[in-house]
């Protein structure tokens, strides 16, 4: 019956719990499953290229999620992130196409002309969805025609390319190894972990996702946190096309078709509920690395294309199922 | 039949009390729990073929938790029913129709979207030969049903939602006709009709007595029952009190005996002695969206006192409240904080100047039962736990420790989420959430629905001495003995209108029952 | 996704409504296309309205879809087009089974209907009793050519890789036949081959994986130039050098590739003149030239760096 809500009291009060490690670590020990199994049953796996690969593919689902999360917790969902992205892909790609400018200024230019991009679609999203109390899912479905038309509108459906070498040098870049642009989504990660838990705007977001009405009679302007939860998730789309760019020197307007799913999915499998009020952007992490681990993993051991997108479709429903029982288990 | 030399029978006005009326069902000490809480305790009535049979009762009083025995929704506890020489004990309603007994709830059971005729056979869908829906079929029993009560003037092929509520009432009240039919319950049926609709309805019902259906009424309108009803069984805290028959009996003696003990010694106790201060807020002519009427309510609450407000559910009270906290829209009249005109267009506003809203419900309005107490606490206060948008842990954990002390709460950790508490202490939870912010004016709707009564006792010292600090508080209730202990003032709402005001030395359960069921002005029912 | 479809096709009648102000005796020729998304399509729309202008003897109603496999909308504009009355019907199919019915209805109501891009399935053809020639590139002859490219570079033994286009569409089936066939003619080794959708994030990834799998492949044949370009950033990622790519649909993106040799070769099939080159063979039967028969090959152009 009663949901728990043990990352967030865990993490609020600093008491230690018993009952939230296990909650937590429930979706992190699923993960270490899936990383033992492929390193036992595949060469390459624990190759250090690969955990490259790895960091580098499941990046912009990562950011992407991040966003996602948001929309998620207060109880919502944007079916529009992969076509924003594209969208601000193109946007940002004729940004940076553009002649007569510096590299540096045409970089900033076409950061904040993506940044710009998701920054609307997503206020669009929560101020409509929010303002006449609509189901999400059909706006931000018709909020993924608009603007996968615009992409295609903007770009005139060509790919564009032909960006500064620095952007490219920004797409490959590796610390130690690890990509830079998986370390921007860590940040991501970071600073939306620390919104979520330490700030009142996060405590709120719970707050809505859980009661909204409760939320709204102790005097809080609930439209605003949903239509600023929104935006996040359209940032977070905008930042998604500057890492593509970067990442591909391209920007396709047919880019991102079905991202939106793998974000939900991402999303889901790390624990956080369809309905609203529970979860957490740890456990989004530990979900985007699951699909990535799989996909990356099941292409290692030989897989084929159409067992690969079963075994996928597989995973997520376990994991649902697994989350249901964990609710139940800590309800008691 | 049986029914003709019924219908002979019924013309007479005594006809049910006649030596020959058969008894059909017979309820003896019948009880029931809900958990600790004990919602039958009791019951012994009796019901006659063919007659009319009103229950009345304050709410609470064990109507509802007895018409949902009779029709299979719960089991009982103890005690027997016998239904037509048989011991009845129905395990689901489908049993208790097949026996018979039909009821026609408060909130209406049709589809909406489908047309009258496939509501009135939804349980039982005539098929062709080859299984298919039998439309012909369907409308033709429909139409017989309808017949049958006399409401030839409704399309059986129209959607219910084309209907208004009388219709739909209507409509219920044939669809629960159509299969044979011993004994029809009727919950509250004339709370949504009006004068013209509810004469229309006896009408019906006598047609119905008159087929030698015995009806069971259930109302809040005495009047209705002096005018349609042929005995009468009374209702007290989960107890039957007496049955009598109409013609021996006055509505004063039917309002005495739902009201039953004196109070005196209990209200004597309770007297809060404190002063009164100037006018925290004024209304003039408030009229919120939904009333019904042009005219408003006006009425002043002071500083340290505690106004309550009594009336029927649906005399608009709970609107009231939600009217002044700006939650529902107003259509006109003034508010008046502190002598100076305001307007909550938000409850944001009205929390700006230092009010506090309890709400009625506090699992859908009060509380985030998955979150942690202190998270609760700290809802409607977050500046005092926060810096520059931070939460600061510590002082949340703080503040909700104070709060718990200072309401005896009983609880494990500050972490442990809402739900893990029971009613009592939730609803403690919800008050310290609001005198976190130490406020000015609050005000309470039903602030001890399904809290037990040690934790009740509590909250009415804590509520006296939130008076005695000078806070002026403002509360509805459904519950007599808690207004008539808590207030200074009361204030009788019925139909979104003020019909009365009671000072201390005025209270009496009978005075505010007769404001309430508009005894005094009576505007509707009797014919 | 009913609910785009219809979505697509009230655009699609809105594009017939603007379009019906019928100049006076011009010959009408509908056009139907596929994904207005796809570059390919789009450049083809481009050089069909280039054509109209520059011919001026007939009026162009052309019409896009939502994506590749929206039949749906392709048999609403026929039977928009036959209600309208069109002339001719030169329709690059979505689904070579689904449209042969929708599309004997039009040559029944006497329009000249020409098939290019993606043949019409021959069986289904027969079934319906139609006869209709195909007018279009040769997908698998064309993926043979830069196989062929691949394999002549490579030598025997060599291993590959194919990345495919979407599973089931028919181009997608023509040119990874093509692919192989150029594979046993070189007897390369074929060591793995996916989808990526013909989607350029997707082939990086998908062949950055088989890259960790298979570190000694050599070549690489990628069913569009969207992927290759994927493929060719992947194998920037990996630092890889030795590892030779060839594309197909000659993208303006891949230009720079293939000029400084990132990637080997791509093959052009001249998209922007197809649509064109069938409204000229259209606007010829109509003018009362012979039946089209059998196949008319478009032309089809290796191109590299040479």
């Amino acid at each position: 019956m009663a949901r728990q809500t043990d990352v967030l009291s865990e993490s609020r009060s600093n008491e230690f719990s018993l009952r939230a490690l296990i909650n937590k670590a429930g979706i992190g020990l699923a993960l270490l499953a899936l990383i033992i199994f492929f390193s036992v049953f595949t060469e390459h796996f624990l190759n250090a290229n690969n955990i490259t690969n790895i960091l580098t593919q499941i990046t912009i689902n990562l950011i992407l999620a991040v966003g996602m999360t948001f929309v998620i917790l207060i109880g919502g969902i944007d079916l529009s992130v992969g076509s924003v992205m594209a969208f601000a892909a193109v946007v940002a790609g004729k940004a940076i196409t553009l002649p007569g400018f510096g590299t540096t200024e045409v970089i900033l230019l076409a950061c904040l002309a993506a940044i710009t991009a998701g920054f609307v679609c997503g206020l669009l999203n929560g101020v409509i969805s929010s303002y006449w109390a609509l189901p999400s899912f059909i706006i931000t479905l018709g909020m993924l025609n608009i603007a996968r038309g615009a992409a295609l509108q903007v770009s005139e459906a060509q790919t564009i390319y032909s960006f500064p070498f620095a952007f490219e040098e920004f797409g490959s870049a590796m610390i130690y190894g690890i990509p830079v642009v998986f370390l921007v989504a860590l940040v991501l990660v970071l600073l939306a972990w620390f919104i979520l838990n330490r700030t009142v705007f996060g405590r709120l977001l719970y707050g809505i996702g859980n009661n909204e009405e409760a939320v709204r009679l102790a005097g809080h302007p609930v439209f605003w946190y949903k239509v600023a939860a929104f935006t996040i998730c359209g940032l977070t789309a905008g930042i998604a096309a500057i890492v593509y760019m970067a990442r591909l020197n391209i920007s396709s307007p047919i880019a991102g078709i079905g991202f939106e799913l793998n974000a939900i999915a991402a999303v889901i499998i790390g624990g956080t509920s369809l309905s609203g009020g529970r979860g957490s952007v740890i456990g989004t992490l530990i979900g985007a690395f699951i699909i990535g681990v799989l996909a990356n993993g099941l292409i290692l051991i030989g897989l084929s294309d159409f067992m690969r997108q079963m075994i996928t479709g597989v995973v997520i429903i376990i994991a649902v199922v697994l989350d249901h029982y964990r609710a139940k288990f800590a309800a008691k | 039949m049986a029914a003709l030399e019924q219908s002979f029978r019924t013309n007479t006005q005594n006809s049910a009390t006649a030596p020959k009326a058969e008894i059909i069902l017979a309820v003896t000490n019948l009880k029931k729990h809900f958990g600790g809480v004990k919602a039958l305790d009791g019951v012994n009535f009796s019901l006659k073929q063919g007659e009319v049979h009103a229950l009345v009762g304050e709410n609470g009083a064990g109507k509802s938790t007895l018409i949902k025995i009779l029709s299979g929704v719960f089991p009982f506890d103890a005690g027997e029913i016998i239904l037509s020489g048989n011991n009845y004990q129905p395990r689901h309603p489908q049993e208790a129709k097949a026996n018979g007994v039909q009821v026609v709830h408060q909130e209406f059971n049709l589809l909406t979207h489908l047309s009258v005729a496939e509501n009135i056979s939804i349980e039982a869908m005539p098929k062709t030969h080859f299984g298919l829906l039998d439309r012909k079929e369907m409308n033709r029993r429909a139409r017989r049903a309808l017949d049958a009560i006399g409401l030839s003037d409704v399309d059986v092929r129209t959607t219910v939602q084309n209907l208004g509520i009388a219709h739909r009432q209507l409509v219920e009240i044939a669809r629960a006709l159509q299969s044979e039919s011993q004994i029809l319950i009727l919950d509250e049926p004339t709370a949504t009709l009006t004068e013209r609709e509810t004469s229309r309805l006896f009408k019906i019902i006598e047609g119905i007595k008159a087929k030698g259906v015995t009806v069971v009424f259930v109302t809040h309108h005495l009047n209705e029952v002096f005018a349609t009803c042929d005995r009468v069984t009374v209702f007290r805290n989960g107890e039957t009190i007496i049955t009598e028959k109409i013609e021996d009996t006055t509505p004063e003696g039917v309002v005495g005996h739902m009201v039953g003990r004196k109070l005196a010694e209990e209200m004597n106790n309770a007297v809060p002695e404190h002063t009164v201060g100037s006018v925290a807020l004024k209304l003039k002519d408030f009229c919120i969206e939904d009333n019904p009427h042009n005219d408003g309510i006006s009425f002043d609450l002071r500083y340290g006192e505690i106004l309550g407000i009594a009336g029927l559910v649906g005399a608009g009270r709970t609107e009231l409240l939600r009217g002044i906290f700006g939650i529902d829209p107003v259509r006109s009249g003034k508010l008046e904080r502190d002598g100076q005109a305001i307007e909550f267009k938000a409850p944001r506003d009205a929390i700006a100047s230092g009010i506090g809203f309890v709400t009625e419900d506090r699992k859908d309005e009060g509380l985030i039962l998955d979150m942690p107490i202190a998270a609760n606490v700290s809802l409607a206060n977050m500046a005092s736990v926060s810096s520059k948008g931070l939460l600061s842990f510590t002082k949340e954990r703080l503040q909700a420790r104070r709060g718990g002390e200072k309401l005896k709460l009983k609880y494990g950790k500050t972490s442990d989420p809402a739900s893990s508490l029971s009613g009592g202490n939730q609803q403690k939870v919800v008050l310290a959430k609001w005198l976190a912010r130490n406020p000015k004016i609050l005000i309470l709707d039903e602030p001890t629905r399904g809290v037990d009564v040690g934790a009740k006792a509590e909250i009415y010292s804590i509520l006296k001495d939130l008076a005695k600090e000078g806070v002026a508080l403002l509360i509805v209730s459904s519950e007599m003995p808690e207004l008539m202990t808590l207030s200074d003032r009361i204030l009788v709402l019925a139909d979104h209108q003020l019909r009365g005001e009671l000072s201390r030395s005025e209270f009496s359960e009978e005075k505010i029952l007769q404001m309430a069921y508009g005894q005094t002005t009576d505007t509707k029912g009797i014919h | 996704m009913k609910f785009m479809k219809i979505a697509a096709a009230a655009a699609t009648s809105i594009a017939l409504l603007a379009g019906s102000a019928q100049a006076e005796d011009k010959p009408v020729v509908g056009l139907i296309m596929k994904s207005l998304a796809n570059e390919f399509f789009q450049n083809m729309l481009e050089g069909a309205k280039e054509h109209e202008k520059k011919r001026g003897d007939y009026e162009l109603r052309a019409v896009g879809m939502q994506n590749e496999t929206d039949f749906e909308s392709q048999i609403n504009a026929v039977e928009n087009f036959i209600t309208q009355g069109v002339d001719a019907i030169v329709i690059a199919p979505a689904d070579s089974r689904a449209m042969v019915r929708p599309l004997k209805r039009a040559m029944e109501a006497g329009i000249v209907v020409i098939n290019f891009d993606v043949s019409l399935d021959a069986e289904a053809k027969k079934q319906q009793g139609v006869e209709l020639a195909f007018v279009g590139p040769d997908n698998r002859g064309g993926a043979k050519l830069a196989g062929d490219a691949l394999g002549e570079l490579l030598g025997a033994g060599s291993k590959v890789v194919i990345i495919e286009g979407n599973p089931g569409a028919d181009n997608a089936n023509e040119r990874r036949l093509g692919f192989e066939a150029s594979v046993e003619d070189y007897k390369l080794d074929l060591v793995d081959s996916r989808t990526a959708h013909w989607e350029t994030e997707e082939a990086n990834t998908v062949f950055s994986n088989i890259l960790t799998a298979h570190p000694d492949i050599q070549g690489v044949m990628a069913a569009n130039d969207s992927m290759a370009i994927g493929v060719v950033k992947a194998l920037e990622s990996a630092g890889r050098k030795d590892i030779t790519v060839v594309g197909f649909d000659n993208i303006p993106a891949v230009g720079p590739m293939i000029k400084d040799g990132r990637m080997l070769a791509t093959v052009d099939q001249f998209g922007q003149d197809m649509a064109a080159n069938s409204i000229d063979l259209a606007l010829d039967v109509i003018a009362g030239g012979p039946q089209l028969e059998g196949w008319v090959k478009t032309p089809i152009e290796l191109v590299t760096n040479k």
